[in-house]
């Protein structure tokens, strides 16, 4: 990301060096005002999710969620750590509700976890699949979107995304399968303990 | 697709209801939660910001116009309209940065319109590859996650082909 927007800002910013010099302040305000109300609707349907979410946590809503999707982790992820399986049912039932930033921290905490598990390799694959494939029910943040820019139908796309975000999430598991093969790999445990340690002291 | 908006509604009448079950003080709950959005929003604003700005420049340059010259045609001949290509690269590198691309189409070409449409599928129903790839697997020593990566950018692109094609027939 760092490259392609240092490239393109320079090239575009060179081009208009040529054509209308006058213009390029007058576009960077522009568009910084546009992120302003991108943010503003954002901020809108965040928050009726976020809050519905928290009521969702408060009611155990969430931790039956994950307490279902934990057999199917057991089996994806050919692990049997209970900690484990709590961070990736938790990551995984936070992404089917839709909003993947609330995801990220228990997605770092699995990642981490399945770093050290003995088919360590497969499962970080299995894990980075399911996330960089997006696997949600409702997409919400593109229905507040459509609802903010006066749709005439803002739910008209829900099934079309359930459909492509199902077929492209099988699609990836099942490569994932084929292609990187759960396989022991315990020889590599301790140097990971070890370069952690490593890590925690610096 | 009536039954579509009342999912909505139904959905927060069923969480209530059964939050006033289980002895939730509702409003306490769903304030905090709220609260999370601030946070969130001020976490992602600064990449929004630089992304509107760069893609407000793209286009006062010609260069997008440019751009979606020459990639269109590939695109439309695999069935994704040329107007979703900036999207298209744009959301595995960064989310934030592609909802200020997705509003720029669904401006330009109104928000029914069927670029649109592929538009809000195409980002609804992909993640940010690369981003997550940074992020999940930053700290870890063993880093065999190429192919992975490769699969990922994969299922992607055959999916936005195939999110064009029932946008069209739905």
């Amino acid at each position: 990301m760092n490259i392609l927007f240092t490239c393109v800002f320079l090239l575009s910013t060179l081009i208009l060096l040529f054509i209308s010099p006058e213009n390029f302040l007058s576009a960077l305000l522009d568009g910084a005002s546009r992120s302003g109300s991108i943010c503003i609707s954002l901020l809108a349907t965040y928050s009726v999710w976020l809050g519905l979410m928290k009521v969702w946590e408060d009611s155990g809503v969430s931790r039956g969620v994950s307490k279902l999707l934990k057999p199917l982790a057991k089996k994806l992820f050919k692990t049997d750590d209970m900690q484990t399986l709590d961070a990736i049912s938790m990551n995984l039932s936070v992404n089917l509700l839709g909003i993947s930033g609330a995801a990220t921290p228990y997605g770092i905490k699995a990642a981490q976890l399945l770093d050290k598990s003995p088919h360590a390799e497969y499962a970080s694959s299995m894990l980075f699949a399911l996330n960089a494939t997006s696997i949600q029910l409702i997409p919400t943040s593109i229905i507040g979107v459509r609802v903010a820019m006066q749709s005439a139908a803002p739910t008209d796309i829900v099934i079309p995304t359930l459909i492509t975000t199902a077929f492209s999430t099988i699609l990836a598991v099942v490569l994932t399968r084929l292609l990187i093969p759960p396989k022991k790999q315990r020889d590599n445990v301790d140097f990971i303990r070890h370069s952690k340690g490593v890590n925690a002291a610096v | 697709m009536k039954f579509l908006s009342l999912l909505i509604p139904l959905l927060f009448l069923a969480s209530f209801i059964f939050a006033l079950f289980r002895k939730v003080k509702v409003y306490e709950s769903f304030t905090e939660g709220v609260k999370g959005a601030i946070p969130l929003i001020l976490s992602i604003f600064p990449y929004i910001a630089a992304v509107t700005m760069l893609t407000k420049l793209l286009d006062v340059s010609g260069l997008s116009a440019k751009f979606s010259e020459w990639i269109a045609p590939c695109f439309e001949a695999v069935g994704i309209p040329g107007e979703i290509a900036p999207l298209v690269f744009m959301k595995p590198l960064s989310g934030s940065g592609s909802i200020a691309v997705l509003t720029d189409i669904l401006e330009n070409y109104g928000v029914d319109s069927y670029a649109a449409r592929c538009a809000c599928v195409a980002y609804g129903s992909s993640e940010t590859i690369f981003y997550i790839g940074a992020v999940y697997f930053a700290g870890l020593k063993r880093k065999k996650l190429t192919l992975a990566l490769v699969i990922a950018v994969f299922s992607y692109l055959v999916s936005v082909v195939l999110c064009c094609f029932l946008c069209r027939i739905m």
